[in-house]
């Protein structure tokens, strides 16, 4: 087998370096005989549970819209794509902190959205899971739209008009062919729409704030944490490691594109 | 337009793309292969596109039993899907998330109309596959079966054997002939190999820079090339002067004596290989054709002996294997080289 050159070879040691020292460093810090205990706790446990079902439910919405939505960008060309497709991809580049304020001016009691679905519905949300799970999505959106497209446009548009000599209609040729088609890259997107949203931390303290039992999701509570109990931040980041390995090693060839 | 053509494809197609300028008129009989043999970006698979109504043609029409697609003066053009027209891609293009049975029942509910489709094409053992794992000449008989399957009023063939080896490519020839012949659907072949257009065409066009250059049978397009893309394709001799009455002049001096009459300006002469001789001696009575040339080369084919020749004229001879064992062949002999008038092609060439 062919190596690579040495310089490489360091660099890339030196760089998977850079990555683990500082999580191996956090886990040599971690109290390894109270971690039970402390992990135990309803902070804990209660942010933990919260933190899985938004994120998995953000990951759903954002797969929900964004597939959608790329199926659209990708038969858009010109400057109207270019324009959409800066919008979407904004949130990723935006302080997540900006966004939240965004999502407030948007979804909030008083927001443009927010106060018509308050006075029809009587939902508020901010401040309530929804809130949470509404702002992950729009964080992790731009992910599944950017995986998503990419596949889209690398298909062949031949296997459309394979499919129209077939008598395919355009819900066959989407449903049929071209979706089947960009399966993995679905998957992919919806991992790493979930990933992005389980480390959520800006925007949903900004638009559904921080309240234990209710909207503090694991990254809230390590912070607040930091702060008077270092201990369960240490065990907290631990479990939030721990979960986010074993989803990635189990499901490795799903969302890393390895072909 | 022929309104009540009784051929089951009949189109101009005109259009504009790029540096190609389409502009083609042709029918296809019912059950007829029609082969379109071209040099590359003549327009070939363009004008498939253009039938298949993936790419609009500017003006023109396209009827397809006496359906009108598209014609002058219609402003509802009919899509792809409703065209009934199937299309075989060079590469298959099977839908690669699909098992082979399901790419064939793409088109089609009708499970009982496969059998005889599946028999021909040799598809039986291959029906629990994916796309990935099937040869090249495995996916053109599925790609050919599920196209059939869908019961088109007309195929549309683009290279469907370029990708396969010699070895498979008679076989899978042989099946797709069956095939078509089977479903009584006409069909439209592009093509680069003669074998196949000979083999699976009745008629063949010839399609270059966007025009038809030749559109006849087989014997026709060999017997009478009328272009020099034909003739080289045909392993012709080919060369260019100037004509003047019945003769063509070459700036070497060389002067062909034809046939035909009328000649003058820039002319193309054509000659067959087959229809050059050799003899030792100067031809008694002597026809006006006739060079004294020396043997560059011999190569052995199929069942004859193709001499390469040079002097006052570079020429091929086909000479049959009998012929060849009697003469002496030997690179740097002299030999006559004879062609009778009436087997020199000349055309003169149009003048744009």
């Amino acid at each position: 087998m062919n190596r690579l050159p040495i310089g490489v070879r360091i660099l890339a040691v030196l760089s998977f370096g850079f990555v683990s020292l500082p999580l191996l460093s956090l886990l040599w810090r971690v109290p390894w005989p109270r971690l039970w205990t402390l992990v135990a706790s309803d902070t804990v446990t209660d942010a933990l549970f919260l933190s899985l079902t938004s994120s998995v439910f953000a990951a759903l919405l954002a797969l929900a819209l964004g597939v959608p939505l790329a199926l659209q960008l990708s038969k858009m060309s010109g400057f109207a794509a270019s324009i959409a497709r800066a919008v979407v991809v904004l949130p990723m580049i935006l302080p997540p902190v900006v966004g939240g304020a965004a999502l407030l001016f948007a979804f909030g009691r008083n927001g443009l959205v927010g106060s018509l679905v308050a006075d029809v519905s009587g939902v508020v949300l901010p401040y309530s899971i929804s809130g949470v799970v509404l702002a992950n999505t729009f964080v992790a959106l731009p992910f599944v739209v950017i995986t998503v497209e990419g596949a889209l446009r690398a298909i062949d548009p031949r296997y459309a008009l394979a499919a129209s000599t077939l008598r395919a209609n355009s819900s066959a040729i989407t449903f049929r062919v071209v979706l089947p088609m960009v399966r993995p890259a679905v998957i992919a997107g919806g991992f790493i729409a979930w990933a992005r949203a389980l480390g959520e931390f800006g925007a949903t303290i900004t638009f559904a704030g921080n309240i234990q039992g209710k909207t503090q999701t694991l990254p809230l509570a390590v912070f607040v944490a930091l702060e008077s109990d270092r201990e369960a931040a240490l065990a907290m980041s631990v479990l939030l490691i721990s979960v986010s390995l074993i989803v990635l090693i189990s499901l490795r060839e799903r969302w890393w594109p390895v072909r | 337009m022929n309104t009540s053509s009784p051929a089951l494809l009949d189109a101009r197609v005109v259009l504009q793309r790029g540096d190609l300028n389409l502009d083609v008129e042709l029918s296809v009989q019912r059950g007829e292969t029609v082969a379109i043999m071209g040099p590359n970006g003549a327009g070939k698979t363009t004008l498939l596109y253009a039938l298949l109504g993936w790419i609009p043609i500017q003006s023109g029409w396209v009827l397809v039993d006496n359906d009108i697609f598209e014609a002058p003066g219609q402003d509802e053009v009919t899509p792809t899907r409703e065209r009934e027209l199937g299309m075989v891609f060079q590469d298959g293009l099977l839908f690669p998330h699909l098992k082979v049975i399901e790419n064939i029942r793409f088109g089609t509910n009708k499970d009982d109309d496969l059998l005889d489709l599946l028999q021909t094409l040799e598809i039986f053992p291959l029906l629990k596959k994916y796309p990935s794992e099937l040869s090249a000449g495995e996916t053109q008989r599925v790609a050919l079966a599920r196209t059939l399957a869908a019961r088109p009023k007309m195929v549309l063939l683009d290279e469907p054997l370029a990708l396969l080896d010699l070895s498979a490519r008679s076989n899978a020839r042989n099946m797709i002939q069956t095939a078509l012949q089977q479903s009584l659907a006409g069909a439209l072949l592009v093509t680069h190999d003669p074998a196949d257009a000979f083999a699976l065409a009745q008629r063949v066009l010839i399609l270059e820079g966007g025009r038809v250059t030749q559109f006849g049978t087989p014997d026709q397009i060999r017997a009478k090339p009328k272009s020099r893309w034909v003739a080289d394709l045909m392993g012709w001799n080919v060369f260019y002067g100037v004509g003047q009455g019945s003769s063509v002049g070459l700036e070497s001096g060389i002067e062909f004596a034809t046939a035909e009459a009328n000649l003058s300006g820039k002319a193309m002469v054509m000659i067959s290989p087959s229809s050059v001789a050799l003899f030792v001696e100067r031809p008694s009575g002597s026809p006006r054709n006739s060079w004294l040339c020396r043997i560059r080369r011999v190569e052995y084919l199929d069942g004859l002996a193709r001499v390469s020749l040079f002097g006052p004229l570079d020429i091929y001879a086909d000479i049959t294997l009998a012929a060849a064992s009697e003469l002496d062949l030997t690179p740097g002999r002299e030999f006559w080289v004879t062609v009778k008038a009436t087997e020199i092609q000349a055309q003169v060439l149009k003048t744009e």
